[in-house]
């Protein structure tokens, strides 16, 4: 008896609740909605997929330029040190410049500094000296910010 | 029927803690395994599925002491044939068509030599050249297969080889400074995971992780100057290829610092034309650190120099050389066979008198002259830090077999052994105030530490530095007070000493029963810059003077004004041959 005094309760009113949206509580709506959500959340998924394999394979790809980068520049290298070789000079002033061992020396004193030239790859040089302005340089704004900070 | 269902629920509350029990105990492994063993479990299953590599560091460079590169390391491939691939002629043929003409060899030579081998991989050419492998890597030839890999290079050709040594087809040094500071130029190898297939293949796009970074090799900057060193082996070759010499080292030092410039020895290999399947291990051999000698008339200026450190003589001083001195029954006579009557200190130097050097070791004693002898480092490895250094020979008053003959011996050079390196450090010594230096041949080295370097070592003070000086001018007495003295140059002034002996080292290492001429010299004298040694193995009788003297003449004017070492005076112009 009292369920059926609770059935025969009047409902409460719905104001301002549009049409569509009742529309909406059917089972087709549902469907519909839910099935678009699966898809797009299915095609997202691919998509990331897709996203994470193609950027991975850039990354292999980089990886591979990067090595054949640095072993052309270490090609490079080994041409500057053998271009610049004692055989090579030696070879260069007899057979191009006609040049011949000497048969008479002059000592010449010259009192001005060597010239600092740098005929030496530069895997071989001093690194770059590191001063703290540069390297502050180099710091992200945030670095720098809490740099700021007293603690 | 009350009691039947109390025996039921008995059972039931058995059954249902038993149950209980096994959840409990199942649970409790689950969550061992998981929480507590979980790094052994996670070992294991990583073990299951990845694979390791190890990658090889990249190897650091040799340097000269100016930083140019004498060996260093460039990128190359390793060509690898499928034996699996050429199993049908036509195919191979096509292939071998394509390779064969990359790596120098015909197609046929390659097919041939691919096919003695059963089965697996043959490799076909290791380290080719960069470019050239990247050609070969685009083309489509079946079987080829190209692995990038690193191999040495030499900018400076063959320069110092037996000096540098080499390395291995797996990069470890095996000979030369290369394998006596292999662990340095070496790196740490570092380790790549893998997911592997279930054979242990690596799977193409599987994940891969770096274990360890590999760590580089450091670089090692030598005392040698490349400059030097070229000068120093193209004049060796040229006196070798000129007198018909078995072979010789010259080793080129400061005598302040100890540092090593230039060290040639011959014979020994071509870097360029190293196979080493083929070659002969006792070329291998630097042999101006490995290889004794006696050091012949050379060792006179040491003789002197005890003398007069203990003030048993002066450069003035005078004995009567009656061409022949007896000690027990043994006659002892000048290598000319002269007799020159009332003789100075400094004209034994000059003649190269035996008798002299006897009479010196007389007023010496034994024990004074065994004394100097070990403080000169004669007897004992110099620490340069190169693989198979020896000792050297020194039979002393000490040893059982000793006798008084080995003394009068020793005192000229005879009968007593050392390396080339110890004895230009000796007298090196003489060229320094008196102070020994421990020659070195790395200036400085890349550690993980950081860079190391290594500054001159003093050993000790061996004789007084008037006693140096007075010996230095003996030996400038020697190349200038003597005419036709053939080490002798314009411009500088020299001092030196020549010297033979017998017991010429051949280049399988057994002693021949020749010359070795040789010849030890300064300059310039009141400030030495550099000190050199020649050394030549003759079959026949040659002597130091005729032979070894003329290289530092030929040498030594052009060393010198590389180093910036002015030449005196008016003789700014010098006339060479």
């Amino acid at each position: 008896m009292v369920a059926l005094q609770r059935h025969a309760l009047p409902f409460p009113r719905r104001i301002g609740v549009p049409k569509a949206l009742g529309r909406l509580r059917s089972g087709k709506a549902l469907l519909v909605v839910a099935g678009v959500m699966i898809l797009a959340a299915a095609t997202l998924q691919v998509n990331q997929f897709s996203l994470s394999a193609s950027t991975g394979y850039q990354i292999d790809n980089l990886n591979t330029l990067r090595a054949a980068k640095q072993a052309e520049n270490h090609q490079l290298e080994a041409e500057v040190a053998q271009l610049s070789s004692l055989a090579r000079v030696d070879w260069e002033a007899r057979v191009n410049l006609h040049m011949v061992p000497p048969t008479r020396k002059l000592y010449i004193t010259v009192n001005q500094p060597v010239p600092q030239g740098e005929a030496l790859p530069t895997r071989f040089l001093p690194g770059p000296t590191t001063t703290a302005g540069a390297a502050q340089q180099r710091d992200s704004i945030w670095k720098r910010l809490l740099k700021l900070l007293p603690f | 029927m009350f009691g039947q269902r109390g025996r039921m629920n008995a059972r039931l509350t058995t059954l249902a803690l038993l149950i209980a029990l096994s959840g409990a105990a199942l649970a409790a492994r689950v969550a061992y395994i998981q929480v507590v063993d979980a790094r052994h479990y996670t070992a294991r299953a990583n073990d299951e599925h990845y694979g390791q590599e190890v990658v090889r560091a990249p190897r650091g460079a040799i340097l000269d002491r100016n930083g140019y590169p004498l060996a260093t390391t460039v990128d190359a491939w390793d060509v690898y044939v499928n034996r699996a691939d050429w199993q049908d002629t036509a195919v191979a043929q096509k292939a071998a068509a394509v390779i064969a003409p990359v790596i120098g060899q015909t197609p046929d030579s390659l097919i041939s030599e691919v096919r003695k081998q059963a089965t697996g991989l043959y490799l076909a050419y290791g380290g080719l050249d960069f470019n050239k492998g990247n050609t070969l890597r685009d083309v489509t030839a079946p079987g080829l297969r190209m692995v990038q890999t690193t191999k040495r290079f030499y900018p400076e050709g063959d320069l110092a080889s037996t000096l540098l040594g080499f390395v291995g087809r797996d990069h470890v040094g095996l000979t030369g400074i290369e394998a006596d500071f292999d662990r340095e130029l070496g790196g740490i190898p570092g380790t790549i995971y893998f997911v592997h297939d279930s054979i242990g293949n690596k799977i193409a796009f599987g994940s891969e992780r770096i274990g360890e970074q590999p760590k580089a090799g450091g670089n090692i900057t030598l005392t040698i100057d490349r400059y030097i060193q070229r000068l120093v082996e193209n004049e060796l070759d040229a006196q070798i290829a000129k007198t018909g010499a078995l072979g010789g080292s010259i080793i080129v030092m400061d005598p302040h610092t100890g540092e090593v410039l230039a060290m040639a020895s011959r014979p020994g290999f071509k870097l360029s034309q190293l196979n080493l399947n083929t070659a002969n291990p006792l070329l291998f051999r630097n042999r101006a650190v490995t290889d004794v000698y006696e050091p012949g008339s050379v060792f006179k200026t040491l003789t002197s120099a005890a003398a007069i450190d203990l003030g048993l003589v002066t450069p003035q001083s005078t004995y009567v050389d009656t061409g022949a001195a007896v000690i027990g029954t043994s006659v002892i006579r000048n290598w000319d066979y002269s007799v020159n009557g009332r003789t100075t200190v400094t004209q034994i130097l000059q003649r190269s008198l035996n008798t002299g050097a006897v009479w010196m070791s007389g007023l010496l004693g034994p024990d004074n002259f065994y004394h100097y002898v070990k403080q000169f480092g004669i007897g004992t490895a110099t620490g340069i830090g190169l693989g198979g250094e020896p000792d050297g020979l020194v039979r002393t008053n000490q040893d059982p077999a000793w006798s008084p003959v080995d003394l009068a011996d020793n005192s000229f050079g005879q009968g007593i052994a050392a390396t080339p390196l110890q004895v230009i450090t000796a007298i090196s010594s003489l060229a320094n105030g008196g102070k020994l230096m421990r020659p070195y041949i790395v200036k400085e080295m890349d550690t993980p530490a950081g860079p190391r370097t290594f500054s001159p070592v003093e050993v000790r003070q061996v004789v007084k530095p008037q006693t140096a000086s007075a010996v230095a001018d003996m030996m400038n007495q020697v190349v200038e007070g003597v005419v036709g003295e053939l080490a002798a140059i314009k411009g500088y002034h020299v001092a030196g000493k020549t010297g033979t002996t017998t017991g010429a080292t051949l280049a399988d290492g057994t002693v021949h029963n020749g010359n070795v001429a040789s010849f030890i010299g300064f300059a310039p004298v009141n400030d030495p810059k550099m000190i050199m040694l020649v050394k030549l193995d003759y079959k026949d009788d040659k002597l130091g003077g005729e032979f070894a003297a003329p290289v530092f003449h030929d040498l030594a004017p052009s060393i010198l004004a590389y180093l910036g070492v002015q030449p005196n005076g008016p003789q700014l112009v010098a006339t060479g041959p």
